[in-house]
């Protein structure tokens, strides 16, 4: 390890980029925080790219992570220095000054100019000073030493003061910009600068005009640093923001636009269920010592037990089955559902998936083969109609109720919506029967079950498990729900 | 492991050299992260598509600093018995046969039963000892007096309780065994993990390692691989292929096309003597770059597009 300590300003650093990656979602313990300050001290800061690659190592630990890693490194690091040279306006003429008359005029003379102009200027300021006591006060401040030097070292030193003792990181909104701004400018001291630019104004002196532009180079400036620090800050949060929104919205609602958010909404949640779920299942393959066995195999080397014998625990694997809906009455949750599946086939080992309307099909290898989007749109098309849920059964019960037994879970997410035919209780009663479980997850709130053409009170006598579900937070409490009473 | 005894890897550069030597060209991220691997006693979990070398890398860090590799191929029930120690029962078996055998001369003139008892107490317990212990690929890790590179192969693939057994090794590099108690690495291995991401490693694992993507390399990357590899290849024909491969990358393919297939590839136009890519001889030999069907279709149906107009006349 390298023995130069970093800097305490150098860890102030890295520790506000953690606090900025994490706003960005990406997950960083305390422990890894103090991994980075290790990656830092043993290669230094001499070394950009080496840097990045050995923070990116230490702190983020997927390349979806990564690729957010390096945006915000260079965001955070790239920062531009504030210049504090010009206005805007000034620098906007000199370009145009710069683009109109590049070939004819000497760009030398121009610049010998400007600097020509700059030391009267200052001269003038200096003059009026003399007959002023507080406009001499004023100049005396290190503000505006710093602005007339030009120290653009101390200014940027004094921008970052400014911001850590007024808490600039902890802006969110864009309306907090502007109060932000006058806060800022407070904590520099502008407000002595201000005050004597209104007396000035009154008096109509020839300080007036140099002050003014100090005054706005120095506003302008820290306009961009809060406006830098909002970007920085708020994307991370916004984005936060949008997912906990997304989730509590109707599922039907969500627009197009938003799908894949949810996709990967709904692929955390699995993945997360599934991880909960597979941790409780401890099983151990090698059971106990089977000692009738191994002193029976004994018997043969004069008692002396040279082979031992294993009771084999039987693995359980829990088979699950779920059957997806398509109709056009759920046509606006149906992608949800079907994308829910599609995840949970993803993540857990032994699901099986069935599509249908009028007619139901195995859509496993669909979802195995193709990636969401596209499988979702073949499903669809595939089994995509009218409504039989009798017929449905029926196929069901041909492909796959030979295999179901006391460790299958049955899911059916459906309206049970069956356009007045035949429900076919008795086929659903023989899954009830044999599976270990029947979950029915319905879209339509519990108040319309039974109205209309809806079968959900008739079925809802052959499941073990029945519940409203149409945002993303219902199902997630669902399964959660649906885990526990497994064990 | 300290850095006195392994100078190899006393900075990124001399690690880019010596796994330069060793015919293992990589970029300046892999270098640092082996760099950082080894100056912070820290494992490296290694991701990226199969076949950029993750394995490689760890068996070329075992070649450069010359320490044995210990490899750890994991699987779906891998257990501790396979991966850390199992008890020698036949041999304990054996011993408690001839414990039998000594017991009446070890208990000969014993007053009573608490005398005896005693008697068994004083008699050295080695039946769960170092001698009946038979070490597996971490543990032997652990033993290994010059240090090791430790590799665990595929981790994705073991079970979730597997990842919890690996916890202890690869945050203090010791071994608790309940009968003897705690093993202490005498030099900690270097540790590298690798994973296909078929499923997502616990954090409590990712926390521990550092982390480590290996994506496909850029062209000039891929093209010094080749040179070190297949060094009798013509440069143009080098250059070519490297940029068909790229192409093929950024088709929709089921496999794309990884390094070890791209120096594939390139032996085999060496074999058949090619010397510049043309329809024919890529039609002929696609079936190394490819292992599906389906991709071969995909890849011969856009070929007008992947190769130069030239190539077409």
């Amino acid at each position: 390890m390298a023995d130069a300590a970093p800097s305490q300003a150098m860890q102030r650093h890295l520790v506000s980029f953690v606090s900025l990656l994490r706003s960005h979602d990406v997950r960083v313990s305390p422990a890894e925080t103090l991994d980075a300050m290790d990656v830092a001290a043993t290669l230094g800061y001499a070394r950009r790219e080496r840097l990045r690659d050995g923070l990116a190592a230490a702190l983020a630990k997927t390349p979806a992570e990564e690729a957010v890693f390096h945006h915000c490194f260079s965001r955070f690091f790239d920062r531009h220095l504030a210049d504090f040279t010009s206005t805007r306006e000034e620098r906007s003429a000199e370009q145009d000054a710069v683009s109109t008359d590049a070939l004819s005029t000497d760009a030398l003379n121009t610049d010998a100019a400007t600097e020509n102009h700059r030391a009267s200027v200052e001269q003038l300021l200096d003059e009026a000073s003399r007959d002023d006591a507080a406009l001499a006060e004023l100049l005396a401040t290190p503000l505006l030493q710093q602005l007339r030097n030009n120290d653009s070292t101390a200014l940027n030193l004094a921008l970052g003061e400014a911001a850590a003792s007024i808490g600039l990181s902890q802006i969110r909104m864009f309306t907090q910009k502007g109060q932000f701004t006058r806060r800022m400018l407070d904590a520099m001291g502008e407000e002595q600068l201000r005050r004597t630019l209104a007396r000035l104004e009154q008096q109509d002196s020839p300080a007036l005009e140099p002050l003014r532009r100090y005054r706005d180079i120095l506003r302008e400036q820290v306009r961009d640093y809060v406006e830098q620090h909002y970007l920085l800050q708020a994307e991370g949060q916004n984005a936060r923001f949008m997912d906990d929104l997304l989730s509590r919205t109707r599922l039907s609602n969500l627009e197009q636009r938003y799908l894949h958010r949810v996709h990967e909404l709904v692929r955390q949640m699995a993945r997360k269920l599934a991880e909960r779920h597979a941790r409780k299942r401890r099983v151990y393959r090698r059971g106990k010592l089977d000692m009738g066995r191994t002193l029976r195999r004994g018997i043969a080397n004069d008692g002396i037990l040279f082979h031992t014998h294993w009771r084999r625990v039987q693995k359980n694997k829990p088979q699950l089955l779920a059957i997806c809906d398509v109709s056009g009455s759920v046509a606006a949750y149906a992608k949800f559902l079907l994308l829910f599946l599609y995840s949970l086939q993803d993540v857990l080992p032994k699901v099986r998936s069935f599509a249908f309307s009028s007619h139901l099909g195995e859509v496993s290898d669909l979802f195995a083969q193709y990636p969401v989007d596209k499988a979702i749109e073949l499903v669809n098309w595939r089994y995509g109609g009218a409504t039989d849920y009798g017929k449905s059964l029926q196929d069901f019960a041909r492909l796959a109720l030979e295999d179901i037994n006391s460790s299958t879970t049955v899911i059916i997410l459906g309206d049970a919506r069956n356009n007045n035919g035949d429900p076919q209780l008795d086929i659903m009663r023989s899954i009830y029967q044999r599976s270990r479980r029947v979950i029915w997850l319905n879209p339509e709130s519990r108040r319309a079950w039974g109205t209309g053409d809806s079968e959900m009170l008739r079925y809802l006598s052959a499941c073990h498990f029945a519940a409203e579900c149409n945002n993303l937070t219902q199902l997630e409490r669902i399964v959660d729900q649906l885990l526990k009473m497994n064990r | 492991m300290h850095t006195q005894d392994f100078p190899q890897l006393a900075s990124i550069e001399a690690i880019e050299q010596g796994f330069e030597s060793f015919g293992y060209i990589c970029s300046p991220k892999i270098a640092t992260a082996v760099y950082l691997a080894f100056q912070l006693r820290k494992p490296i979990l290694v991701e990226g598509p199969p076949g950029v070398g993750k394995t490689e890398l760890a068996k070329t860090t075992a070649l450069l600093l010359d320490v044995p590799l210990i490899r750890l191929q994991c699987y779906e029930g891998l257990d501790e018995a396979k991966a850390l120690y199992e008890w020698k029962y036949g041999k304990q078996l054996l011993y408690t046969q001839i414990l039998k055998e000594k017991l009446g001369d070890l208990l000969k003139g014993a007053q009573g039963l608490a005398e005896s008892v005693e008697r068994l107490h004083q008699f050295g317990d080695t039946f769960y000892s170092e001698e009946f212990l038979e070490p597996r690929p971490l543990l032997k890790a652990m033993q290994q007096e010059r240090g090791a590179i430790l590799l665990i192969d595929e981790v994705d693939k073991s079970d979730y309780e597997f990842e919890s057994l690996l916890l202890e090794i690869l945050s203090d590099y010791q071994v608790s065994i309940p009968e003897i108690g705690t093993i202490q690495a005498q030099v900690s291995p270097m540790v590298f993990l690798t994973s296909n991401n078929t499923r997502d490693i616990s954090d409590a694992l990712k926390r521990r390692c550092l982390h480590l993507y290996i994506p496909f390399p850029s062209v000039e990357l891929e093209e010094r691989i080749v040179l070190s590899r297949v060094p009798d290849i013509d440069e143009q024909l080098r250059h070519q292929l490297v940029e068909f491969v790229h192409s093929l990358r950024d088709l929709d393919l089921k496999k794309s096309p990884a390094i070890s297939e791209t120096i594939d590839w390139a032996r085999s136009l060496l074999l058949l003597h090619a010397r510049e890519l043309d329809p024919q001889i890529i039609h002929s030999t696609l079936n190394v770059l490819l292992k599906f069907e389906d991709d071969i279709n995909t890849a011969e149906s856009a070929l007008r597009d992947l190769l130069p107009r030239r190539a077409y006349g």
